[in-house]
Formats: C-alpha cells, structure tokens, sequence
C-alpha cells in the first residue's frame, strides 16, 4: 500500500473551484452592496488571489508539512496540539454549517417533506465514504464532476437568457452608493468568508505531486471560482432584482425556477441543485479531510478509524447548531465570521507565518555559518 | 481464549492437510528416481492411477531388453501410439539395436523418435506429468531414466464467430477451448519474436495451464512483474476459468466492476498487447484477459478501429449514453413520479397519471417487479434449453408486455422505462461490465424512491467516488479521465484517425511510448508543388 497520497496539479485546481464555489452559490453573497454585489464579488476575488499567495507561502517555509506540522516546527508540541485542536474544531464547525446550508436549501425548496436530519445524514455518508476512500479519491471525484459544473452554469445562463429573464437594467445605476458599502462587504465579511476559508488548503496543498506549481494554481483556481460565483452574483440580480435577492434565501435557487423555454423546460431547479450539491460535497469533504488531518497528527494514528463515528457526529452536529435557518445565518454573520472565521483564517496564520519566518531564516544562517 | 474460539469457530485453520496429489508434487528431498527397476514402477503407476479405465500400460521390447510403455487412452492420439511406437519398435534395425545404459537410450531416441517431440526424463512424478498431460512414457529394464514422447490429442472445437462481442465489420474467429490454438489466433496476428507467453501450472487439483502473454519490448516491465507475482501466488484448487484467474489477481474484491479485460475476440486481445497490457490465457477457456483496465476499455470494441473514425466515435458516445441510461432511467423515473412532477410537461404529466389511475402500487414497488421480472426472464433466455426458447419469449413478451399493463399492474409508461433500460442495458460491449449497472441500478431505485434526485445524484457521486478509488495493477481504473490525462484524450470520448493516434497510452507508462512515429494524414500535396 502507498503511504503518501498525491494530488496532482489539476486536481488541486478542481479542488479549489468547487470548494471556492460550495456554498457561496448556495447563499447570497455580499446582500448589503446590492446592486453592486458583484464589483464587491470581484474585488474580493482579487484580494483571494493575495490570500491563497499567502497561504502558499506558509507552506513553501516546509515544503512537505502541513498546517500541523508547521506549528509544531515553530511552536513545538504542546502548543502546536492546542493550537491543532482549535483548527479541528474550527475546520468540523464549518463543515457542519456548509453541510446545514445545503440541507436548508433541500428541505425547503426540494424535498419539503423530508426531515433534515434525513437529508443530512445521507449526505454525511457519502462524505463519510468518500473520506474513508480517502484524498486521492476525493480530488478524481472534484476532477471528474468540475467540467460538468461549468457546463450546468452555462446552460442556466443561456436558459435565462433565451427565456428573456435577464435584463442588465436590473444592475444599473452602477456604483448608486458609492465605493462604502462595496468595501463594507468586501471586509471583513467576503474576505473571512468565501475567500478566507482557503486556510484549509494548507493543510492539503502540500500533497501536490508539484508543490512548486500548487500556489499558481491555486490562485488561478480562486480567480476562476471568483468569476464564476461573481457572474452567479451578477445573474441573480440581472434576473430576481435587487429587492428579490435580498429576500430570496437561496437566489440561485429562485433565479433558476424562472427558466421557462418553449413551455417545456420549466422548473429545472432540481438540477441546479445538483451543481450545488457537488460543490458542497467537496468542500464539506475537504474540511472534514483537513480536520481529520489534524486528529491524525494530535493522536499520532491514522484518521480512517474515526472517520465515520466522527461523521456521524458531525451529521447530528449540523442539526443542532441553529434552531432555523435566520439563527444559522444570524449566527454565519454576526458571531463567526467577525471572530471565529478571522482569527482562525488570519490571525493564527498570520502569527504562524512570522515565526516561521523568523525560525527558517535563523536556520539557514546556521546552515551558512555551519559551511562557512 | 482467542486460539479456543478460533479453534471453534474456524477449524479450517488448524486442519490444513493439502487435497495436492504427492504423486505430482512431492514433497523436496522425497522425489523418487526412475532407476530402471520397471516392475516397481509399474506398480506405482498402477497404484497411481488406480482403476482409470484409461490408463493403460503395455510391455514391449526394446533395444534387446523389456521395458513398459504408458500412456492415457484418453489423452492420446492412438494412430500416434500405432504408428511412432509399435511400428518403430518392431522395424527391423531398431530390433537390432542394443541398449546398455542412458547414453544408448538417448541415442536409440535420436535415430527413431526423432520425427516425434520426445524427452528424457527422470523422475517418477515427473512421468505421471507427462501421463496427464498427453504423452506416452517408455521405461526400459535396467535403464535409468525413460522416454517421454508428446502424443497429445489435439481436439478441439472449431474456430467460430464468438457469441458476444460480435461485430459487423471485422474479423469473425474466436477463441476456443484450447489454449494452444489461441495462442496461434494472437500469434498470427503478431509476427514478432518479441511477443512472449509464459507459461505457468495453476490449480493443485487441476494444474491448468495459464499462459502471460506480453511484448517484452513494449509492456511496463513492473506491471507484467506484477501480474506474473499475483499468478504465481494463486492457491486455488481448481481453475476452470478465466473468471477463477480474474478473482484471484483482482485489486479488490469489493466492487461490482470487473478489474480485468475479457474478450473472446483475437485481434482485441491483439491490440491490447500491442498498447502494452499483458494477456492472461486460460487453458480450456475461451475467454482470455487483459489486465491493467481502465474503465475506457469497457466502451471500445474493435471494431471502432475498423470503422470510419467520425461513426467510431459517434458508438461510443451512444455507449457511454446508454451506460448511464441503464443505470438511473428507473430511479430518474421514480424520482420524477414520487417527488419533482413540476419536472415534467404539463401534457405529459396528465397523460402519466392517467395512466398510474389504476395502479394501484407506489411507483418503487411498480418499477421493482418490474426490473424484477425482467431480470427473471432474461436469466431464463440465457439458460433455457434452445428447444423451449420460443415459449419463453411469446409468454415473456406477453406477461411482461400488454397483459400487465391491461390487468392494471403496471403503467405503461413503466413498461416503456424497463424496456429501454434493458436494451441500454446490453449495448455495453463486455459483458461483465453490463452487470454491474445491474446491479447498482437497484440501488439507484432505492435511493431516488427515498429522497429523489437528490438520493440519485448522492447514489451518483458515491459511485464515481468508488470508480476513482479502484485501480486495477496500480493503473487508476478512472485514468485517463481522472488522474487527467492530455496526451491520451485521443482515444477516450473520441476516436482519432488511426494516423492521429501516435502514441501509446501514457497512464500505462510503456517502454516504447511512441507506436507509429512517422503516420502521416493521407491528405495528396497541394497540386503544382513542384517536388
């Protein structure tokens, strides 16, 4: 058996865009910039391009490590455990909020009738199996399922299209409230939050076959998710209106249902749902995967055993966070993005990055006197 | 405690005496020598072969002296028998001629024997080898060693059509029982020295003879190790057939999707080999596997080689379309008719339920007699005696048909999604790989009858979940789709023209990666070129 599981360089990429992708599509983003949700979108995604650079560069100090091992090579043990047991905790906490976006979306537009424990349980498993087959499955998985997500996304635009339910006018006047709200989303909300949970990829970017390439790809994978979730944004308002958006809970959802071509393709909403639905499995697995990463280096033993108890917890987790879904989202913005999302997605790396800093190049010099 | 339960509960492993006869593989140090004392051996034969109506053992004189000739009645050619050793043995300069000692018996062998394949051997389980595999053995009073002369039969069933796999353009041979007509079926359509078969014993009981098959300047020399070490550590008893094999050296058993190639078709296995997969013959079976496979292999046939390359892509679109059919039009249906109506036309959705009035079944117990049903009588055209076929299809097409539909159990709308699943269903190439989207698409039905599209889809991303987590000799089964890989897209979703088709596939990492360096699109030079 192989001990090391490999990404290669594509799959990195496929990886990042449906992870980038998850649940943005799921949600809104950026509501409070209205019209110009999108300008907000696409600025965001040109400080995420920054972003995923940084998160490279803390990788490529040790290339080889992960997120854990790194703080234990700049912190050492004990606190690295600490610090590894907040990221877990963090990483399973997002998990359970991307997944109970997801069973929301199911249970109140889809499936009305089924429960979300059911709905949510089901999708745990397949995480649960995809994680027990392990990485290298995970990223053929994201590979395999990428182009259909880009065709679906085109298919809707041109379906909107042809139905004539998009009309430009509906994002005019452009910048109608000048640069503030756009830079009120922009920060701290689109930063933490899609953008910022690529902190997950540092405890994953370091299994590519080509570590060199992984931090190109993965801001080009930012780059192209953040198009596409901007030219979503963008749609959505074109087609529902600004007003509409801001009360839809899940306005691609409520974009989609009016599509109405030659009164025989009506109502596709249930295979937008399948694009969603593969983002979320994704980028679920992928938080799952890096936390069980981190179970793996606190408890020094494979993540395999724990995979489905652990799953399973998570699945009734997720039901439990939030009583409905105003409290989860409630919850999503005023409580975890401004503290939990920042501090885990920039504040830890942040520190970490200066005194890996500091440490490497103390190192080296040591290695230079050593020669000299 | 744990030795006391698994003394319980699993006896096998401490009662492990072999079934193996020590006759054909003593154990080291014990082998007993031909030492020329052919009374002994007699009865050690006699006692080996016990009341076998066809052994038969018959003393004769040679080179002056007594000796026994042994031979299977069964396995070998009695003119052979006849001609070789009873008119030999009685010529007359072969009547004259004396033998001392072993020098003189390989001589006498030399001047009589030699138009025949003959050998000396030594031992005595070697001489019960040779009994079985068709040779007639000769010992000789006094004379260490004995003459073993090949007299097989070679009867076998005749060349045909293969009956899968057929094809409307391209060659129509098949494999047969025997592995050494195969062999020559691959042989004649690769004169190259390079093309290798190695062969091997497996079975204990049965020591079939299994056959590697391999270019040894183009196969990836750690996968035919691979295969050749898998082979090797087969403890099976018996292997009847290539689907034996298959189990043994499969990288999971788990799955319901084959880990390996079979085919009864000469000039696929050709082509496989070429590309530099390695071939596995079975002795006694017409199908013969290729391994590593990758899940493209299962929608290629042949003859999309044969074909213009436009049509020869356009089929295997329609595979992969029908593949996908035969795995979730039920569940899409019951799906569709349990939870999403808003899905369908208006028109069409009125017409559905008109016709579901009177059914008085949920859509899942509809479509589950119905798969099940079908799949009951498709067992039974399989096996049925030909002679009775006829009624099986009048009462099938009846039962399964109109009357069903008009008794009210089932909608015909349902008939209509069974019947273009099953058709979907056999337009798959191998055969093989068809059931396993049998069988998943049960689960498929169950998972859309409890949460729709949303359980067809989860059904659909565990499944491709599964496919890129097998790999078959450490090829990745989903390569070259995932891991993606550019240079070998020329042959997955479209078929190239064949001069377009330059290099071997990269995921199996060859020695020669390029096939044919100097193909050239036949397109004429521009008129007036001068040249």
């Amino acid at each position: 058996m192989k001990l090391q599981e490999n990404v290669s360089v594509i799959q990195l990429l496929a990886l990042v865009i449906n992870f980038q992708i998850g649940s943005s599509i799921v949600v809104g983003l950026a509501g409070q910039a209205k019209q110009d949700a999108w300008i907000a979108v696409l600025i965001a995604t040109v400080v995420g391009v920054g972003v995923a650079y940084f998160y490279y560069k803390l990788l490529s100090f040790c290339p080889g490590k992960n997120l854990y091992e790194i703080l234990e090579f700049s912190f050492g043990r004990i606190i690295a455990v600490g610090v590894s047991l907040l990221f877990i905790g963090f990483f399973f906490y997002i998990a359970a909020r991307v997944s109970r976006d997801f069973a929301e979306m199911m249970t109140s537009a889809i499936l009305p009738n089924t429960p979300i424990e059911a709905i949510n349980l089901l999708l745990m498993l397949l995480v649960a199996y995809i994680l027990y087959l392990g990485l290298e499955p995970l990223a053929r998985t994201a590979e395999i399922f990428s182009p259909y997500i880009v065709i679906f996304f085109g298919l809707l635009t041109l379906l909107l299209w042809v139905s004539g339910d998009i009309s430009i006018r509906q994002v005019q006047p452009v910048l109608a409230y000048g640069w503030a709200p756009i830079a009120k989303t922009v920060f701290p909300d689109l930063m933490s939050f899609p953008f910022g949970e690529l902190v997950v990829f540092t405890a994953i970017m370091c299994y590519t076959t080509k570590f060199r390439y992984a931090g190109k790809v993965a801001m080009v994978g930012v780059g192209i998710a953040g198009l596409l979730v901007g030219f979503s944004t963008a749609m959505q308002i074109m087609v529902l209106g600004v007003d509409s958006v801001a009360r839809s809970n899940f306005p691609l959802l409520s974009a989609a249902r009016e599509v109405s071509v030659a009164q025989f393709i009506e109502r596709i909403d249930a295979f937008v749902v399948f694009i969603m639905m593969l983002g979320i499995v994704i980028k679920c697995s992928v938080y799952m995967f890096a936390a069980f990463k981190g179970i793996e280096y606190v408890f020094k033993m494979p993540y395999r055993p724990f995979v489905f108890p652990i799953t399973m917890v998570i699945s009734l987790f997720t039901v439990m966070i939030a009583f409905n879904f105003a409290e989860h989202i409630d919850e999503g913005l005023n409580y975890t993005i401004p503290y939990f999302n920042a501090t885990m997605e920039y504040a830890v790396p942040l520190i970490l990055f200066v005194v890996t800093y500091i440490k490497v190049r103390k190192q080296r010099k040591k290695k230079g006197a050593e020669k000299a | 405690m744990i030795n006391w339960i698994q003394k319980i509960f699993f006896p096998s492993k401490i009662q492990r005496k072999q079934s193996t006869p020590d006759e054909l593989v003593p154990e080291e140090g014990t082998e007993k020598v031909l030492n020329g004392d052919i009374q002994s051996i007699h009865a050690e034969m006699n006692k080996a072969f016990g009341k076998s109506a066809d052994f038969k053992a018959g003393e004769l004189k040679i080179g002056g002296k007594r000796g026994f000739a042994f031979y299977l009645d069964s396995m070998t050619d009695s003119k052979g028998i006849n001609e070789i050793i009873t008119k030999t043995l009685s010529d007359p300069t072969a009547k004259q001629y004396r033998i001392n000692n072993e020098e003189e018996l390989k001589g006498f062998c030399r001047e009589f024997f030699s138009a025949s394949a003959y050998q000396i051997i030594s031992y005595q389980h070697e001489l019960v080898w040779q009994l079985l595999s068709g040779s007639a053995v000769i010992v000789v009073e006094g004379i260490e060693g004995a003459v073993s002369i090949d007299l097989k039969t070679s009867e076998h069933r005749s060349i045909v059509e293969p009956s899968t796999q057929t094809v409307v353009r391209g060659p129509k041979d098949g494999f047969v029982e025997s592995i050494m007509v195969n062999v020559s079926l691959i042989r004649r359509r690769i004169k190259n020295p390079h093309l290798q078969f190695e062969a091997f014993q497996i079975g204990k009981d049965t020591r079939t003879t299994v056959y590697v098959a391999y270019i040894d300047n183009i196969v990836n020399l750690g996968i035919r190790n691979e295969v050749i070490k898998r082979i090797k550590s087969i403890e099976a008893n018996a292997i009847f057939e290539s689907g034996n094999i298959e189990e043994f050296i499969a990288d999971k058993t788990w799955t319901p999707f084959p880990l390996a190639y079979n085919t009864e078709r000469p000039d696929s296995i050709a082509g496989h080999l070429l590309e530099g997969k390695v071939a596995i013959l079975v002795d006694g079976s017409p199908f013969v596997l290729s391994v590593p496979v990758t899940i493209v292999d299962f929608f290629e046939i042949s003859e999309d080689y044969y074909e213009p390359f436009m049509m020869g892509s356009f089929v295997r679109f329609i595979r992969y379309l029908s593949f996908l059919i035969a795995l979730v039009t039920p569940a899409f249906y019951v799906a569709v008719i349990t939870y999403h109506h808003e899905l369908i036309p208006t028109q069409l959705l009125l017409g559905i339920i008109a016709q579901r009035e009177g059914v008085p079944f949920p859509a899942l117990v509809e479509v589950l007699l119905m798969e099940i049903t079908f799949e009951i009588l498709r067992e039974a055209g399989v096996r049925m005696p030909r002679a009775v076929g006829q009624t099986v299809s009048i009462v099938g097409a009846l039962v399964i048909g109109q009357a069903a539909v008009e008794a009210g159990i089932v909608s015909a709308s349902m008939v209509i999604v069974v019947a273009v699943t099953a058709i979907a269903n056999f337009v798959s190439p191998v055969y093989s790989f068809a059931s396993a989207s049998r069988l998943l698409r049960f689960i498929m039905i169950l998972l859309s009858a409890g949460f729709g599209l949303y359980g067809v889809l989860i059904g659909l991303v565990a499944m491709v979940a599964h496919l890129s987590s097998l790999r078959s000799f450490g090829v990745p089964y989903l390569a070259p789709v995932a891991p993606f890989v550019w240079e070998d897209q020329n042959d997955v979703f479209i078929r190239f023209p064949i001069w377009g088709m330059k290099k071997r596939p990269r995921y199996l990492d060859t020695q020669a990666p390029i096939k044919q360096p100097g193909s050239k699109s036949p397109t004429p030079p521009p008129e007036g070129d001068g040249s």
